[in-house]
């Protein structure tokens, strides 16, 4: 069984795929959504999902072997199935009819954009303000999104709205895929503190999404999107694995290399925090290599997400020893290193505060692995209407 | 390579486990604390009888034939416990010792009766510093066609009940190490009152020791028996940390305040979220490396040192929030949070500190990367 699958994906990708120019066999430049097109139709970008539904039904290695092929060939289009947040979430809760008309669509374009925190909604995600109203077919959309990666290029949107106001705050969310090429969508770029812009705020003035773009239930979008995020926390913590590869044998630590630079290896305090700091980062090496035998093993594993914490510590911890090695140098940046230095600072707020900052995720530790009771949620109950805002 | 499968070391941890549910519980404990010993012989055969003592010793002296991976997982269960006694000095680091004895037939013997239970061993292994890595202060030198030890050893763990003594000492600026029998007149023990009741700390005195040299074991050979026993303690240390997190855990949710489980209040869920940061980067690496060193690896000595220092800070952190964290209940001596802060205070100065280690983990690091 699975050596036919291997020889079968092996032999597609022959002869569509021209592994040395990177381009679909035959034509002079890679097309994105022509290849796409051809590899969904394949029913090599969602192996695991259904006949019915782009996929071929396959799981576990038969997956595997199909994603190694198209790797190895450095063949794009492979595991949408796992990464295509707006896929997989309509694969999974959308009608008959919303997947018959946007799936293939979806599955051949750009990821979709996430349209979920807001001004006053981050932590707190269920405190959305976002409105949208229902006019004949239609939802009208009225609101402002925040923190949006990839805003421009999106066609399509996951959008959590308010439709009820008159429940308590998770009864009255609708969630939607929602056209982002159209009046009303106004995306403007945010300025990061490092000096980036991966972000945006998204302005959505009477918009409108068709009454059938509603993913899973009208009034019970909370739980739709308890779906998607859980899709999203497995990519998130698959990125973490992938990255943490290798212990002593990876490339020079880079605060080993810069103490070296600067003549500074050799102080005694400062060998203490250094030898801190690169045993941090082997230590969550180590929990992300034990929590892949677990997931082999047990299908789970909760060390999965204590990684984010230790990041944290590893990221903010490095850039304050790099600082304290470059000393008051740090302050003029004409040189790469202080500038490094002091963008590292910067960009380690990226880790501690983005996807739930650390403090949320302390409390989810605490509630869902070590199983210590909920924080009193003072507004779960009342009417969204009565809930005090900032 | 460990040879024993996963259910042969799930099933040896198990029959240590049910054995000091048994002889070695809170109340037992609390006893064998009060005395002057603190060390449980009856136990320690029982503990012989299951192949135990000799788990690092090959079947051929009549050992169970295990690597460190076993007494990694062994010790878990002992820290569990606060086990008292010289299980990772007379069972990880003596046999070590004795292994890369030249004279394996003098060798053979000791390692026999470590394994039988009938020879308990101390290891005598630093000065006043405390430090297992330095030049010790006794001195070793011939006189007669005899090796003679003088000078003095500092924070032998239970010499009190070896029967023999391991000595390290200084042979012209080398480490080299030689064999006692603590019966000898010539040694003087200073047993002390030590701060962690669950450990008996002795000094001991050289005047003109005739001692045997252990041939061929030299500088390399100690610091190989260090790093074994480095991540004995690292093991031992993870499973006192496991055992009161979890005791901890449990109270925050039964003791209720303003009308709530106290484990509702964020200020201490956050501090429980991160000890268990702790807690689980301390068992990664202590598996890890025991696994590293019973495979031969490259890093063994890296993952050695990072797990020492890793699991040494990260269980004193841990039962000193655990005291923090039940509040009043745990400022009481009735209360066993106390007994695994003192433990794990010993811990942190048990063959080298944690600071000492942590220094010779960015060593390594440094070799690595050159």
């Amino acid at each position: 069984m699975s050596d036919n699958v291997k020889i079968a994906v092996e032999e597609w990708l022959d002869s569509h795929w021209d592994s040395e120019n990177r381009r679909e066999l035959g034509s002079q430049a890679y097309d994105e959504r022509s290849w796409l097109t051809k590899v969904v139709d394949a029913g090599y970008a969602a192996p695991s999902w259904s006949r019915e539904w782009f996929g071929l039904g396959l799981n576990g290695r038969d997956v595997r072997d199909i994603e190694k092929a198209f790797q190895k060939r450095h063949a794009p289009g492979w595991g949408r199935d796992r990464f295509h947040l707006g896929a997989i979430t309509i694969y999974k809760l959308g009608s008959d009819e919303l997947k018959g008309e946007l799936l293939h669509k979806l599955l051949c374009g750009p990821i979709c954009c996430l349209l979920y925190s807001e001004p006053g909604a981050g932590s707190d995600m269920a405190g959305i303000r976002t409105r949208a109203v229902k006019d004949g077919e239609d939802f009208v959309v009225n609101g402002q999104k925040v923190w949006t990666s990839n805003a421009k290029e999106a066609e399509y949107g996951m959008l959590l709205t308010r439709t009820d106001i008159d429940v308590p705050k998770h009864e009255g969310i609708t969630f939607f895929i929602f056209p982002m090429k159209q009046e009303g969508v106004e995306v403007r770029p945010i300025n990061q503190i490092t000096g980036e812009s991966e972000f945006n705020e998204v302005f959505i003035t009477d918009a409108r999404v068709p009454e059938r773009y509603i993913i899973g239930e009208y009034n019970e979008g909370w739980k739709s999107f308890q779906v998607a995020i859980a899709s999203e926390r497995l990519i998130m913590g698959m990125g973490v694995t992938a990255r943490s590869s290798g212990l002593t044998s990876d490339k020079s630590p880079a605060l080993l290399r810069l103490a070296r630079k600067h003549g500074r290896l050799g102080e005694a305090s400062l060998r203490q925090e250094i030898a801190q700091a690169l045993a941090y980062r082997q230590l969550n090496t180590l929990n992300m290599q034990r929590a892949v035998e677990d997931i082999k093993q047990n299908g789970m594993s909760s060390l999965m997400s204590l990684g984010k914490l230790s990041m944290s510590r590893i990221q903010h911890g490095e850039a304050r020893i790099s600082a304290k090695i470059l000393g008051p140098q740090v302050l003029l940046e004409d040189e790469e290193d202080a500038r490094n230095a002091n963008f590292d600072a910067a960009k380690a707020y990226m880790n501690s505060i983005g996807g739930g900052t650390d403090q949320i995720q302390r409390n989810i530790i605490a509630e869902r692995i070590l199983g210590l009771p909920k924080s009193a949620d003072v507004d779960r109950t009342i009417p969204f209407k009565d809930v005090k805002t900032s | 390579m460990s040879e024993y499968s996963q259910e042969d070391r799930q099933a040896i941890c198990a029959s240590f486990a049910r054995l000091l549910e048994e002889n070695a519980n809170e109340p037992k404990l609390r006893e064998l604390i009060e005395t002057r010993s603190g060390f449980d012989r009856e136990l320690w055969q029982k503990m012989a009888d299951m192949g135990l003592t000799g788990i690092t010793i090959a079947p051929e002296h009549s050992g169970a034939g295990g690597s460190l991976e076993e007494v990694e997982a062994l010790l878990e269960i002992a820290g569990g416990f606060l086990l008292c006694g010289p299980f990772i000095e007379s069972c990880v680091i003596a046999p070590a010792l004795l292994l890369a004895c030249e004279d394996q037939e003098f060798a053979g013997q000791h390692l026999q009766a470590i394994a039988a239970g009938s020879s308990i061993f101390a290891v005598a292994g630093c000065g006043s510093s405390g430090d297992w890595d330095e030049l010790p202060d006794v001195v070793a030198e011939q006189q007669d066609g005899h090796w003679c030890l003088s000078g003095s050893a500092h924070f032998v763990a239970y010499a009190n009940v070896a029967d023999h003594c391991l000595v390290a000492a200084n042979v012209q600026g080398e480490i080299g190490v030689f064999l006692v029998a603590m019966e000898d007149p010539a040694i003087t023990a200073t047993l002390h009152k030590s701060s962690d009741p669950t450990q008996r700390l002795s000094t001991l005195s050289f005047d003109s020791v005739r001692a045997t040299r252990l041939a061929g074991v030299d500088e390399q050979a100690w610091s190989g028996a260090l790093v074994n026993g480095l991540v004995a303690l690292a093991g031992e240390q993870v499973g006192g940390a496991q055992r009161i997190f979890t005791i901890t855990i449990e109270y925050l949710k039964i003791r209720h305040q303003f009308g709530q489980a106290i484990g509702s209040f964020q200020s201490l869920k956050h501090m429980a979220a991160d000890l268990l940061v702790e807690l689980e980067s301390a068992t990664s690496v202590a598996r890890h490396a025991a696994r590293a060193i019973a495979a031969g690896n490259e890093d063994a000595a890296t993952m050695s040192y990072l797990a020492a220092f890793t699991c040494a800070d990260n269980y004193r952190r841990i039962a000193a929030d655990a005291i923090q964290l039940h509040g009043g209940i745990a400022y009481t001596v009735e209360h066993p949070a106390h007994l695994y802060w003192r433990r794990a205070q010993s811990g942190q100065w048990a063959y080298c500190s944690s600071d000492r280690l942590r220094d010779l983990y960015l060593a390594e690091m440094e070799k690595n990367h050159e």
